[in-house]
């Protein structure tokens, strides 16, 4: 080990020697100011926690040369709960409404997610119907969390009318949701055991004039923005991350398999009623901005295929398993992950045999998404980050927990 | 899936103290906390190249800590356990998993564990002086205590 | 009445019509953007909403002033004045009617592009006074934008120049009165010479009144609100008024340049005449209209493919067409 170490944009001392030097997050850094002999001084720029398209309250500090970015620090926490205490002091069924808030754009995954781990340890046979309902409420939560991505993907652009257009999708879909859950957000719906409820009378009508304008609307939202040359001239080539830094950084869902990589939990581990579902998943090769947009573009027609077969093959049945009011599994640790809208949600619980788990772990996608930003954040403009930020579609709520 | 146990211990064949079991978590093994960094060199280079996951637990000795490994070209998941001590150091991994970066900085900031050749050590969710909030022994109140108030 | 008494007089109605023209624009475009976003916009103060933008600029006038410690007070103070006198002085060449401008200029398109070109200083100052590095990226990006557009704009409209003999506004629209075959009127921009001209004079002046998709030094989604981040209450008004109004004066000189001022050529001499500012209002507005349409649609480009686009792509190919259309208009005559 060498004692050559460079100060970082924080306050640590970054080592070289120590490990590879090609290896650590490039954003952390320091590049040395000054370009042919010139004496410039390089800015540092706090983007956030209060900035209009950090989507919420990420905070990153940027070195920039101009407006090229020199230097990243991704900072989080500003959105922390302690989600994963406080889950410690719940019951097993009131847990979900946890998750509703870690994700909150599609708290069905987590909900979800943390219900499959649980049944893991409970001596339970979830009914047919329920892995139905499971899925139709997955599907029709990712596509309105897809829809606010598409809207403030447009809007971190410059361009308002998508946001809007999204909007109205997305308000078809949580009429829909409130529905089947009884509530527009914070749904608490998947229970270990089941679902809350049964599909209540009508809703299937609602799916159905959903469904019949859906796919044309979202033709039209996809000429409006991926088909604009601006807007082709913005994501293309930027914010790549290949293959290799895709793995390396623990990335999941869209952002990895714009990459190239053929993995969907709901094809290789498959979970509640996708195992008999047709679908297939959306692939793109270089991982830049432009294929992350075109595979979540896809995903969306994806879920809403997922959705028609789902309301029409609908088993009769019971909507849940016998539980006890209150629930004790049995003592063990279990993992369990569902692909969530930004990425594979995991479940990493352990239970002494008690009513409250004994340890809950949560792992978000946004967070492995948040810190490869500073990987590849170095080398972009200014504009490019907020690009780059919507194209990863992270979620701070998940991100802090 | 599960890869066969056999294959582990011969991966991890040159480092000593090593256990693979089955258990309902899936595969593990056991790894002394201070031939972690060298077994995730060992497994990286057999294959596991994405770190998904990594979490600690207060098992109310000892902090437990999870490292979950999946390899995509073998289609393979593989967890990796070891213990610290209260207070204890650990080795960053991050040379050969930079996905622990924000994991590991968490982990130490709210197990109150410290990090070692950490590029960026500093905390990541909470701000100075709160305590290591996922001890067993660091109270919140539970929902019938806020209940009953 | 004196001289003086006239010109101010004159002043004032610039003034007037600008702060009227602010006024109606902010109205429009909530209207305009609303409806291009499924929404209604404004609908509950006064009859369709039409009062909201007078509670507004009450508001403005009511808010709170606030200077943050760290400004270079008097450059903080004098920046909106700076940006706001430059929009007012380009209304002194616009051309009405025949009879209604306040000034007549021989060199009255180059008057109204060296006031506009003043503008930059403004923003510049307000990007450096706020001592905030969102407005100084703001007024980087304001003054790069703008100077690199300014010859485009000009070079564009040259050969217009060269085709009437001068660059009296006025007489830029008087030789494009009547038509062609008692149907198309003899507007510029029917003559197929002037198309590349339009739309380089199009895009140059959306960069030049900042409008999407070259809305750089504003751009909120990436540097917050540019130069105006720190500015709050009539201050914050004052940098959007002259906004507002440059985007007014750019679609006025394209009306007057290109679509024929004031002039119409299926109405008798003497109601046009008459209607002569209205016409010329209605006009513009059409051309304002277009540009909030166009800023309800599209993304925005990044700030280097704007600089790319105007020094590698409108420079050159004005230049070009400069010196085709020269030896069109010559072996024309």
């Amino acid at each position: 080990m060498s004692d050559i170490c460079e100060e970082t944009l924080g306050v640590g001392l970054l080592c070289e020697g120590q490990h590879d030097p090609g290896t650590p997050p490039a954003g952390l850094r320091r590049a040395p100011s000054g370009v042919d002999g010139l004496t410039t001084e390089h800015l540092i720029i706090n983007m956030g926690p209060q900035h209009p398209s950090t989507h919420g309250v990420l905070r990153m500090i940027v070195e920039v040369d101009g407006e090229e970015i020199v230097a990243a620090e991704v900072s989080v926490g500003y959105l922390h709960r302690g989600i994963e205490k406080l889950a410690e002091h719940r019951r097993y069924d009131a847990v979900g409404t946890l998750m509703d808030r870690g994700d909150y754009v599609s708290g069905m995954m987590g909900e979800l997610a943390f219900a499959l781990a649980a049944e893991q340890l409970m001596d339970v046979e979830v009914p047919r119907k329920a892995h139905w309902l499971r899925s139709l409420a997955s599907e029709l939560n990712r596509l309105a969390s897809h829809l606010v991505w598409y809207g403030t993907f447009g809007l971190d652009t410059g361009a308002m009318g998508q946001f809007l257009y999204a909007m109205r999708e997305r308000e078809a879909l949580l009429d829909i949701l409130e529905a089947l859950s009884g509530q527009r957000m914070m749904f608490n719906y998947i229970r270990p055991g089941g679902v809350v409820a049964d599909m209540p009378l009508g809703v299937t009508e609602k799916i159905r004039a959903f469904l019949s304008t859906f796919d044309m609307y979202l033709d039209e939202y996809d000429q409006l923005l991926g088909g604009n040359e601006i807007f082709q001239g913005r994501v293309k080539g930027i914010g790549t991350i290949d293959r290799q830094m895709a793995l390396a950084f623990g990335l999941t869902g869209a952002n990895l398999r714009a990459a190239g990589v053929d993995f969907d939990i709901r094809k290789a581990r498959p979970y509640a009623a996708y195992p008999e579902l047709d679908f297939e998943v959306p692939l793109g090769s270089t991982g830049d901005a432009w294929d992350r947009y075109n595979v979540r573009m896809a995903e969306m027609r994806q879920s809403a295929r997922m959705i028609a077969q789902l309301i029409d093959g609908m088993p009769e049945g019971e909507h849940t398993a016998k539980v006890p009011r209150i629930i004790r599994p049995n003592a063990g640790e279990v993992y369990a992950s569902v692909e969530s809208s930004r990425g594979e949600t995991g479940i990493h619980l352990i239970s002494d045999g008690t009513e409250h788990p004994y340890r809950m772990h949560y792992r978000g996608p946004s967070l492995y998404a948040a810190q490869a930003l500073e990987e590849i954040l170095p080398g972009h403009l200014i504009a490019d980050v907020v690009m780059i930020i919507g194209s990863t579609d992270i979620m701070l709520g998940e991100l802090d927990r | 899936m599960r890869p066969a146990i056999a294959d582990i211990e011969r991966t991890l064949a040159a480092i000593s103290g090593v256990s693979v079991a089955e258990e309902a978590l899936g595969t593990v093994a056991r790894v002394e906390l201070a031939f972690v960094p060298d077994a995730l060199s060992a497994l990286k280079a057999a294959g596991y190249e994405s770190l998904v996951d990594f979490d600690g637990t207060d098992t109310g000795e000892f902090v437990e800590l999870t490292y979950r490994l999946r390899s995509y070209a073998l289609d393979l998941e593989l967890f990796v356990k070891s213990t610290v001590a209260y207070g204890g150091t650990i080795e960053s991994v991050w040379f050969d998993y930079p996905s622990a970066l924000m994991p590991e900085r968490e982990t130490a900031e709210l197990l109150g564990i410290h990090l070692a050749g950490h590029p960026n050590p500093k905390r990541l969710l909470t701000t100075d002086g709160v305590e290591p909030l996922l001890r067993r022994d660091v109270l919140i109140r539970t929902v019938e205590e806020v209940k009953a108030r | 009445m004196s001289a003086v008494g006239i010109s101010a007089l004159k002043v004032l109605a610039a003034l007037g019509l600008m702060l009227g023209n602010g006024v109606v624009m902010i109205y429009m475009l909530r209207k305009v953007l609303g409806h291009l976003h499924i929404r209604l916009g404004p609908i509950h103060v006064g009859w369709k909403g039409t009062l909201q933008t007078v509670m507004d600029v009450l508001k403005l006038l009511t808010k709170e002033d606030v200077t943050p410690r760290a400004v270079d007070r008097w450059l903080f103070r004098l920046a909106p004045a700076v940006v706001f006198v430059p929009s007012l002085m380009a209304y002194a060449a616009l051309p009405f009617s025949d009879t209604w401008r306040i000034t007549n200029l021989d060199s009255g398109l180059l008057y109204t592009f060296t006031a506009l070109s003043l503008i930059p200083i403004g923003l510049l100052m307000a990007g450096w006074a706020s001592a905030n590095k969102w407005s100084l990226l703001g007024g980087m990006r304001a003054a790069a934008q703008q100077i690199a557009y300014e010859v485009p704009l000009l070079l564009s409209v040259l050969p217009i120049v060269m085709l009437v003999g001068s660059a009296n506004l006025g007489t830029i629209v008087e030789a494009q009165q009547g038509t062609f075959l008692a149907v198309l009127p003899r507007w510029f921009i029917v003559n197929p010479l002037f198309w590349p001209t339009f739309l380089i004079f199009v895009v140059a002046s959306l960069v030049e009144s900042n409008q999407t998709p070259f809305d750089m030094s504003e751009a909120e989604s990436e540097i917050v609100a540019g130069f105006a981040t720190e500015y709050s209450a009539m201050k914050f008004g004052l940098l959007f008024l002259s906004e507002f109004s440059n985007q007014f004066i750019v679609s006025a000189l394209g009306v007057t340049l290109f679509f024929g001022g004031w002039t119409l050529p299926w109405l008798p001499a003497s109601v046009v005449s008459a209607l002569g500012p209205l016409i010329f209002l209605i006009k513009t507005y059409l051309g304002i209209f277009v540009m909030m349409w166009i800023r309800g649609t599209f993304p925005r480009v990044r700030i280097d493919q704007v600089m790319q686009l105007g020094w590698q792509r409108l420079i050159p190919i004005s230049l070009v067409w400069i010196v085709f259309s020269g030896i069109v208009i010559k072996v024309w005559s």
